[in-house]
């Protein structure tokens, strides 16, 4: 709390961040407005055709450490807070179910979804082609990488590219960075560098460590959570560069459920349409063009 | 310093305790039922418990924990059982302890004396009575240290719980830190939290440990004692409390009992008349024994009437203990049979083996005592509770009764004093007492005597011989000791065998045998015996 408070404190001491403070703290206070809105018209038609899903509660399955995105409340840690926490409870709303949350590490999100431990997982999780064998994605935002590095970026690295070589890269275990990442060790070796070495860790929070501890030299995740890593440690901590990684953000539902995927669909669409998605993309503070209209991707 | 000082009484964080500590109480209690499955199956006397019983440890105590967990939570729904997240943690920790504690409890089993295994059986206890009464009160008190070891290590295990999504103090613990960035102040307070119950853990093991001490009722041990920084010896400072008593009693008591008279030559002719007309109370025919290729009893045959005292003589290794035994069945032999007041001691009338428990049973029926060379006293249980307690576990008798019964036995081995003394502070000739005394309370038809002074220092041995001499002239004991005491031997035996090689060389009356000897053997023997006699005489 008294953290919370200080960092205030400091951003504070910026004009132009003291107005964008200000504007976080109203969208705070707006925010029960929003989660209380009357949903989107047409959810009472989606209720009336998905009806299997009405005054359920479900389990979302959150690697909970990825602030801004979903993260347990500093204020109330008996809370889950973020975009994707939003927007899942959005799409309850929608559907007329609601959320209970199970925290797992990342590595385990899509197998608790798949031993029917959890019924979706709304956490930030890269649709790839690879996981699509596991679940079912519906993606809902575009992917910005940042590069975190130590303040002055000692390595000077530039992206993921060969400047990474010999250097030493920290990731979260299953994150896609990882092949990324691993993809550049033959090119390394082809232009006579030593290979970049990968650490993995359990959780962002871990990653960041390894750096402010100088046993990583660079961490490359979504660029929000870099953001807010270096907002934290602005001393020690700077983002290299922003990149663009092919992929989306998913929703993962099982693939045994055809139906419910729909209905998170037609509901995520229907959400995008009165203008929440957008509402909470600036309510968190992440890049608007984040924004995605829902595709669905699952195995061939 | 604040910061720290927050997290530690975040009420987030403490509730973690609560889940932290129902994983944990779950991985001990299903550990500890698990593992007392597990011990049992693999001390049982078929090999096929024991084989499966290895078989889950080398699984379970071979994988890793983590693995364990994640397999509880997310395969085991896959065959239809979708345990709650804690269950799950539970579960995994439970069978993940098992293998741990059942290697702890049958080395606690295992490490209970063997003797006092062999005297409990001797005196009729059934496996369960003597599991009960015997082993698992020494066996427990012997597992506290690593009980105590084992429940903060799953306390600490628990912890992975966080990999299956249970919100314990290290899961709530790395969320918060990535929700506010406060990596170090957040993960002392939860060390610190962890170390308040692990230290918990530490006070109620030692708390356990004086509780079951031994010498907190007879002596002031005092808890404080138990305290790390007091560098008080628990066993030095039994040994020297010990000497005091003793020498108070030395002085207080002039040893007891007047010597018993001998008898005259006309006498033991009177008495091996009276003898030879009595029915036979023990028969031991054509008895054959083997330890792998070496034989060590091979076709021995003895018979003793009641009211006989037989002595056995001979070298050390040639089957006296192992013909002693075998005469109540706490070993096996090869062939040959063996009767006691006319039943087969272990086997029924159409020749079959009887189970473990029904052999016991028998035992106690009809009656066979014995003495050790070791003395085997119960070392957890006092002189008199060495007495009355296999009375009521396995005659059945009240509390007042036994004890009615064992105070007049102390009395009559000259230890009423010393009634509530525990083994270990007795010297070793008035443990042999007790052992007597113990062996005597049923009321024994026979009493079968191993080496019965062997054990003992010099200057220990009359007051046991003179208790055993006053059982065979005053009381008429039928009793078969096998003794190094040539005089002894000479004074109290009717009859006197002489054991070579797992065979009777010489037998007879004693005091012919012993005087003039037939066999070459024996008549080496007993002069070697009698050389040691002389020189003890001159040291």
């Amino acid at each position: 709390m008294r953290k919370w408070l200080s960092r205030e404190a400091r951003q504070a001491s910026l004009p132009w961040r003291k107005a964008l403070t200000g504007a976080i703290i109203a969208a705070g206070f707006l925010s029960p407005a929003i989660a209380q809105a009357a949903a989107p018209a047409g959810c009472a038609a989606l209720q009336a055709k998905y009806p299997g899903w009405k005054g359920k509660t479900l389990v979302n399955a959150v690697n909970p450490h990825t602030p801004g995105y979903e993260a347990i409340d500093p204020k109330d840690p008996s809370k889950y807070v973020g975009f994707d926490i939003d927007l899942g409870e959005q799409i309850g709303e929608c559907l007329g179910f609601t959320l209970t949350y199970k925290p797992v590490v990342f590595a385990a999100l899509l197998t608790t979804l798949a031993s029917g431990q959890a019924d979706i997982v709304i956490s930030d999780i890269y649709a790839t082609k690879e996981r699509a064998k596991a679940a079912d994605f519906i993606t809902y935002s575009k992917v910005f990488d940042g590069v975190l590095v130590a303040k002055g970026n000692p390595k000077k690295i530039t992206g993921i590219n060969t400047s990474m070589c010999g250097a030493a890269a920290a990731e979260n275990t299953g994150f896609v960075e990882v092949p990324l990442v691993q993809d550049l060790m033959p090119k390394c070796k082809a232009e006579g560098k030593p290979e970049p070495t990968l650490q993995l860790y359990e959780n962002n929070a871990n990653c960041i460590q390894a750096i402010l501890a100088g046993r990583a030299d660079t961490y490359v995740n979504d660029v929000n959570t870099v953001d807010q890593a270096v907002k934290a440690n602005p001393d020690k901590l700077e983002k290299a560069i922003a990149v663009t990684i092919p992929y989306s953000v998913g929703i993962a539902v099982p693939k045994d459920k055809p139906e419910f995927r729909d209905a998170v669909m037609a509901a995520l669409i229907e959400i995008q349409k009165a203008g929440i998605h957008m509402d909470l993309l600036k309510k968190w503070e992440l890049d608007v063009n984040n924004f995605k209209e829902p595709d669905i991707l699952s195995a061939d | 310093m604040s910061l720290f000082l927050h997290y530690l009484s975040l009420p987030y964080l403490l509730e973690g305790i609560e889940l932290t500590l129902q994983v944990t109480a779950l991985g001990l209690g299903g550990g500890l039922i698990l593992g007392l499955v597990l011990a049992w199956m693999q001390l049982s006397r078929f090999w096929l418990p024991a084989a499966l019983a290895r078989g889950y440890a080398v699984i379970f105590r071979g994988t890793p924990l983590i693995l364990q967990m994640v397999f509880a939570y997310d395969a085991l729904p896959h065959i239809g059982i979708k345990l709650p997240a804690v269950l799950a943690a539970g579960l995994a920790l439970a069978c993940n302890e098992a293998p741990f504690i059942a290697e702890m409890l049958r080395a606690g089993v295992l490490g209970v004396d063997r003797g006092q295994v062999s005297a409990g059986q001797a005196l009729g206890m059934t496996p369960a009575v003597l599991m009960r009464r015997v082993i698992a009160p020494q066996a427990i008190r012997t597992m506290i240290p690593a009980f105590g070891n084992e429940s903060v290590s799953a306390l600490k295990n628990s912890s992975l719980a966080s990999v299956i999504a249970v919100q314990e103090l290290t899961l709530r613990g790395t969320q918060l830190a990535s929700s506010t960035f406060d990596f170090f102040s957040i993960f002392f307070a939860s060390g610190l939290l962890y170390l308040l119950l692990t230290g918990a853990v530490s006070a109620i093991q030692l708390g356990l440990e004086w509780l079951l001490d031994l010498d907190r009722t007879t002596r002031a041990r005092r808890l404080t004692d138990y305290l790390p920084w007091r560098r008080v010896d628990l066993t030095a400072k039994l040994a020297f409390s010990e000497k005091a008593p003793l020498a108070a009693e030395a002085v207080a008591q002039p040893e007891i009992m007047p010597p018993a008279r001998l008898l005259t030559r006309a006498e033991r002719a009177k008495r091996a008349a009276t003898i030879a007309r009595n029915n036979v109370a023990v028969a031991v025919k054509d008895l054959h024994k083997n330890y792998g290729a070496q034989a060590v009893l091979g076709g021995l045959d003895l018979t003793v009437r009641i009211g006989e005292v037989v002595a056995l003589l001979g070298p050390s290794g040639s089957g006296k203990s192992t013909l002693l035994r075998c005469i109540n069945h706490l070993e096996d032999w090869d062939s040959g049979t063996v009767r006691v007041g006319g039943r087969r001691l272990g086997f029924r009338d159409d020749g079959k083996r009887l189970s473990p428990q029904a052999v016991a049973n028998e035992r106690a029926s009809v009656g066979v005592g014995m003495v050790f060379q070791q003395f085997n006293l119960f070392s957890h249980l006092s002189a008199k509770e060495n007495v009355a307690g296999p009375l009521r576990w396995v005659h059945g008798m009240t509390r007042l009764d036994a004890d009615r019964r064992a105070c007049e036995l102390l009395d009559r081995v000259g230890l009423s004093h010393r009634a509530h003394a525990l083994p270990r502070h007795l010297s070793g000739g008035q443990q042999q007492r007790v052992a007597i005394a113990r062996a005597l309370a049923p009321n024994p038809s026979v009493l079968l005597l191993d080496e019965p002074t062997s054990a003992l220092d010099p200057e220990l041995v009359t007051e046991v011989l003179e208790v055993i001499r006053r059982l065979a002239i005053d009381d008429g004991l039928t009793m078969i000791i096998s003794t190094h005491q040539i005089r002894f031997a000479d004074e109290v035996a009717d009859r006197v065998a002489f054991l070579s090689a797992g065979s009777i060389l010489e037998e007879g009356p004693a005091h012919e045998v012993l005087t003039h000897p037939r066999h070459p053997l024996t008549a080496r023997f007993l002069s070697v015996m009698q050389a040691d006699k002389a020189l003890e005489a001159v040291r």
